[in-house]
């Protein structure tokens, strides 16, 4: 380091990449600087943070240091270079204005709860933003929900349009304040507000709109509030008769729904831990910044609406997190259901008379507010599996998500994900970008949301796809969009995404062994497939096995009905199936003929006729209710081994014969409990065995578990637990979900792998 | 014709005395009309009109007979429809018949005598006609193509390019009939029961529409249902077009053959119903129209073309939801997962 003539002085110039800008990140090199007694200078470059320091080595050096080990909480800095730094330094250190010419590194912010000093300052009768709903600063507050372009600048966010009232300005330009450069700062006298509407009332004073939002839902209303990354349908999670209207006017009968408590005790979350048992995995996801919705296990003795996740044990909670919810909790003290704000299916709502609209036969009243939300982002979920909590859905606070790609790309791609749990991720050089959840993408206000998140990722991190890469399917509105938009297109199959996602976490030369199960998706062989297990890497996966075939009678109707799941197995080997309608005569004959009855080896549907046959569930109203109540059902319930047969390979891709499995679960002298149990545990053994076998043939010990079968933790956990018993390293998704909504990251992860080959 | 011959056979299309037998006791005996001569080359027609419409289309529809039709009335209604819906009056007809050896001769007849039923109810002479045998197994039993000619029947001038943004889209009845008709009696299914093709002519349901002063375009959704009308629509006029679920009719036996076999009647085909884009002010009065005739009574208003293209054919569903209507793949495999 010493590399100037005079050992006393050091000059450095340091260029910083990472989570740099909305994070605090400035301000702090400015306090930091002064502290240490350091001339120089910081800047903003696009997406990276530039500066120098001059001072005495000591002080330079301890600069260095505390850079990284003080950066703000919510900063992730990365020194890119740190070289001498030459020509004149101002002894006295400035933040000079960004430079919007540079280079494109840009990392885009993710939304963040409110800091311990802003809620002090919200709940402080003395403060000038006591209870204001709107209360931010450098080190927390929303960020991707309300940047409209790059670089990080309240011209370019959507708080372009409040002027900043003296005393902001003020805090604003004052590199020492925690608000020095805070982009959405805001006060009750210059900043947004909030307005309540109902059939009776209109209010836009922000303690009155507040009181009457708390007063109706005290009384057991349906309020529409708009939050951070959209609007939320709020009711009393005590009130059976509130959910049950929630549940009505909704369309939705039986989805879990989300629940919302007040922050209590030292952590928050002693009301959370009277409706849940929370590891400290789970209790630390939900307390961090980026307040996900945690799926935890629900206590028996809760105090909560009985409809609220029907058949489940477990429950989604979390804690507020923005100031607005803080205040609304503090108020009604109760937990409080907080479901996405939207139709079923369909992108969160995320403007007034949008939500005007299409809640108003739904939300009892409004609470609306005038700081205009960019583009959505729902609530992140998130579940334990194998230990730890892993991403379900990602959203607020969770997304953007950045990652380092293990193979560079010659050129920008756009991956365009699935169509169910929309998402998408853009990717450059090494980086890749995955977008928050966008929805189900059969709808139009799905795919306006999905052409509005192409052209904003594009634009904000300056990037242009060159490439698309979609899904193999042809009807899926994704793959159709890829068609049309004019850029050459790529298409992998889906589950080849699902194993490369999974690679693209954990990559590695050693041959991989990953078992994609899920729902269905189409093959390289144009059957549906859904049960297979690959072994090698990304760009060169090789299909070793995959469940025995059979038919699933009225295609796609399969997915909300499990009877006929249950009868396509039922059927395959000759036995009545037990379920579905009394008369199925003109459904069998469908299916002896192949009318619209495809072929697939998909697990989910193992799933789901297992669900049918041991719960009697014919009909489901959300995706994955039959395995979900499955699980539940299993409980504590011991299990009698039961082996799946192996058919070796003739043609290099082995079969694994269900019937074995089918049979148990027809067991009607075996309790429901029993059966479930049974049926997870031969699945978790039947990975086993094929790990095995693959460890013998292919010298495989690195084992993944994709699709979105392996939401499902009983069969998770078990499966990890047998595999690392055994030897073999257990590898699953950790920031990418591994269900559809990770299509993306693993369709960019198999392009960047073909096409570096 | 001798009359031991049951089943068609080479002889029968080799142009000797089997030939001539075969189109005078099958084909001339049902079809007989002052323009057919099944001995002349060509013939003469008398068309009172400088408006001429022309149409050609194919049939090789599998059964050949099904609940509520047959190959042979579907070939008059087909074509003599698409002249209907262009606004024109059918006049003359060509048929083409393509027989499989080894056609039982008693359902060709039946089939010819269909036909000819058919075009007595449409106004029609069959004016000309060929028929060739193939070989077995080189064809489904029997392929008929018809030409039609009719003359314009005065009124609205129609067109896809007078479609406007904000224009009401009408069904003259139930929808998918035919399709779930068909489909059963092709698979053998042994269910009948309420299910009948729609097939028919819907000459009265376009004459009546013909004098809407707002009618803007028809079209007979057959291949591929509405939906496919709609993205034809959506295509030709560059605008979107929302549908709108509840007030699409289905009749209750579809509904349920579509839910058991899980097929989406909206790409079902029907044979007997006109799909019309009218001016929104003009609706009720089509509606009216069509409801007073007894193929109208399911007449309904079932969407409107849109300003915004860029989703191309919505459906609003019944609860308050929007899916998008995606054009037909040739083998729509699921996508749920």
């Amino acid at each position: 380091m010493a590399d100037r003539d005079d050992a006393a002085t050091l000059a450095r110039h340091i260029v910083l990449e990472g989570r740099v800008q909305g994070v605090g990140f400035r301000p702090f090199v400015y306090r930091l600087a002064r502290e240490l007694n350091l001339g120089g200078w910081v800047r903003n470059d696009v997406g990276r943070v530039s500066l120098v320091v001059q001072g005495s080595a000591d002080a330079v050096r301890q600069f260095c240091e505390d850079l990284i080990d003080r950066a703000p909480p919510l900063a992730e800095p990365r020194i890119v270079s740190d070289e001498a730094a030459t020509g004149e330094i101002s002894s006295d250190f400035s933040i000079l204005d960004s430079d919007s010419a540079a280079d494109a590194h840009i990392f885009v912010p993710n939304d963040h709860d409110t800091c311990s000093d802003c809620l002090a300052e919200l709940h402080d009768p003395d403060d000038r933003r006591h209870r204001y709903p709107f209360i931010n600063c450098t080190n927390c507050g929303p960020r991707y929900t309300l940047i409209t372009a790059m670089p990080y600048d309240r011209a370019n966010t959507t708080m372009h349009g409040f002027a900043l009232c003296p005393a902001c300005h003020d805090e604003y330009t004052s590199p020492a304040d925690r608000r020095f450069h805070a982009e959405p700062v805001a006060c009750p006298h210059c900043g947004p507000s909030l307005h309540f509407r109902s059939e009776t009332h209109d209010i836009r004073s922000n303690d009155d709109a507040l009181a009457a939002a708390v007063d109706a839902l005290c009384a057991g209303q349906i309020v529409a509030v708009r939050g951070i990354g959209g609007y939320h349908l709020l009711c009393d999670a005590t009130s059976e008769h509130a959910v049950q209207r929630l549940r009505t006017a909704k369309g939705r009968p039986t989805k879990p729904l989300a629940v919302m408590f007040p922050p209590a005790g030292d952590d928050g979350l002693d009301t959370v831990r009277a409706s849940v048992d929370l590891t400290s995995d789970e209790a630390a996801s939900l307390a961090g910044t980026r307040r996900p919705i945690v799926l935890a296990r629900r206590r028996a003795d809760d105090a909560l609406a009985p409809s609220i996740a029907p058949g489940l044990d477990e429950l989604g909670v979390f804690l507020p997190y923005s100031p607005l919810h803080h205040l609304l909790m503090a108020a009604v003290q109760r937990p409080l259901v907080a479901t996405s704000g939207n139709v079923s299916g369909e992108p969160v709502l995320i403007d007034i008379d949008d939500a005007d609209t299409r809640l108003a036969r739904v939300a009892d009243a409004f609470v609306h507010h005038d700081r205009p939300i960019a583009r959505p982002a729902d609530d992140p979920v998130m579940r334990t599996l194998d230990g730890h909590p892993r991403p379900i859905r990602l959203g607020r606070g969770t997304a953007p998500l950045e990652r380092t790609l293990p193979v560079s790309l010659d050129t920008p791609v756009l991956a365009v994900g699935g169509q169910m749990k929309g998402a998408i991720a853009l990717a450059f050089g090494d980086r890749v970008v995955v977008s928050p959840h966008i929805g189900e993408m059969d709808s139009p206000r799905s795919l306006e949301v999905f052409e509005t998140l192409v052209s904003d990722l594009q634009s904000l991190y300056g990037v242009r796809a060159e490439r698309v890469v979609c899904d193999a399917h042809p009807g899926y509105a994704t793959h159709r969009w890829g068609r049309r938009c004019g850029l050459p297109l790529t298409t992998v199959a889906h589950h080849h995404a699902h194993a490369s996602a999974l690679w693209g976490e954990h990559p590695g030369d050693d041959p991989m062994l990953v078992f994609t199960w899920d729902g269905v998706g189409l093959g390289t062989d144009g059957t549906l497939w859904g049960g297979e297990t690959f072994v090698g890497r990304a760009g060169a996966w090789r299909r070793i096995a995959s469940f025995r075939p059979f038919s699933l009678p009225g295609g796609e109707r399969a997915g909300r009905e499990p009877w006929r799941s249950a009868a396509g197995l039922c059927w395959e080997v000759d036995r009545q199936c037990p379920v579905g309608p009394s008369d199925a005569a003109l459904v069998r004959q469908a299916w002896q003929r192949g009318v619209n009855s495809p072929t697939t080896s998909a697990v989910g549907r193992l799933f789901d006729a297992a669900a049918a046959i041991v719960l009697g569930i014919e009909a489901v109203s959300h995706e994955a209710e039959g395995p979900m109540r499955l699980e539940a059902a299993a409980g504590v319930a011991g299990t009698e081994p039961v082996s799946l047969p192996v058919e070796p390979a003739t043609d290099g891709v082995a079969i694994v014969d269900w019937a074995p499995l089918l049979f148990r679960i027809l067991d009607h002298r075996i309790n429901p409990a029993q059966r479930a149990a049974t049926f997870h545990d031969a699945l978790a053994r039947n990975i086993l065995d094929q790990a095995r076998r693959a460890r013998a043939e292919f010298g495989a010990t690195r084992v993944g578990l994709g699709g979105g079968v392996f939401q499902n933790r009983r069969l998770t956990d078990q499966a990890a637990h047998r595999l690392r018993d055994d030897g073999f390293t257990v590898l699953l998704a950790t920031s990418v979900p591994c269900n559809d909504g990770g299509l993306c990251f693993g369709q960019v992860v198999e392009a960047a792998a073909g096409s570096a080959r | 014709m001798n009359p031991d011959d049951k089943y068609i056979s080479l002889a029968h299309g080799n142009g000797g005395r089997f030939m001539r037998e075969l189109i005078a006791d099958v084909f001339a005996r049902h079809l007989a009309n002052p323009d057919l001569d099944t001995s002349a080359d060509a013939v003469p027609l008398a068309l009172d009109s400088s408006e001429v419409l022309f149409t050609t289309d194919g049939f090789t529809v599998q059964p050949l007979e099904f609940p509520g039709g047959d190959i042979g009335s579907l070939a008059v209604h087909g074509t003599c429809n698409d002249l209907a819906v262009a606004g024109a009056i059918p006049k003359y007809l060509s048929l083409n018949a393509f027989i499989e050896e080894g056609l039982e001769i008693a359902v060709l007849d039946r089939i010819v005598a269909s036909l000819a039923r058919a075009a007595t109810e449409c106004g029609v002479h069959v004016a000309a006609g060929d028929t060739k045998v193939l070989r077995r197994g080189e064809g489904g039993g029997l392929y008929l193509a018809t030409t039609g000619i009719g003359i314009h029947a005065g009124g609205s001038d129609l067109g896809m390019d007078h479609i406007r943004s904000g224009d009401a889209v009408l069904t003259s009845g139930t929808l998918g009939d035919h399709g779930v008709a068909v489909m059963l009696a092709r698979e053998q299914f042994g269910l009948s029961g309420d299910l009948e093709s729609d097939a028919a002519s819907v000459l009265p349901l376009t004459r009546a529409a013909m004098a809407i002063p707002g009618l803007r375009f028809m079209r007979d959704p057959t291949r591929g249902g509405v939906a496919a009308v709609a993205h034809e629509l959506r295509q030709a006029t560059g605008l979107g077009v929302r549908l709108n679920q509840s007030a699409i009719p289905v009749r209750d036996p579809v509904v349920s053959v579509c839910e058991q076999l899980g097929y989406d009647p909206y790409y079902l085909a029907s044979e007997g119903r006109v799909i019309a884009v009218v001016d929104a002010d003009d609706a009720l009065a089509l509606l009216a129209a069509w409801r007073a005739l007894p193929d109208g009574a399911d007449a309904a208003i079932i969407g409107q073309i849109d300003p915004e293209p860029r989703h191309g054919v919505v459906l609003e569903t019944e609860l308050g939801g929007e899916r998008i209507l995606e054009e037909l793949e040739d083998d729509p495999l699921p996508r749920i997962c």
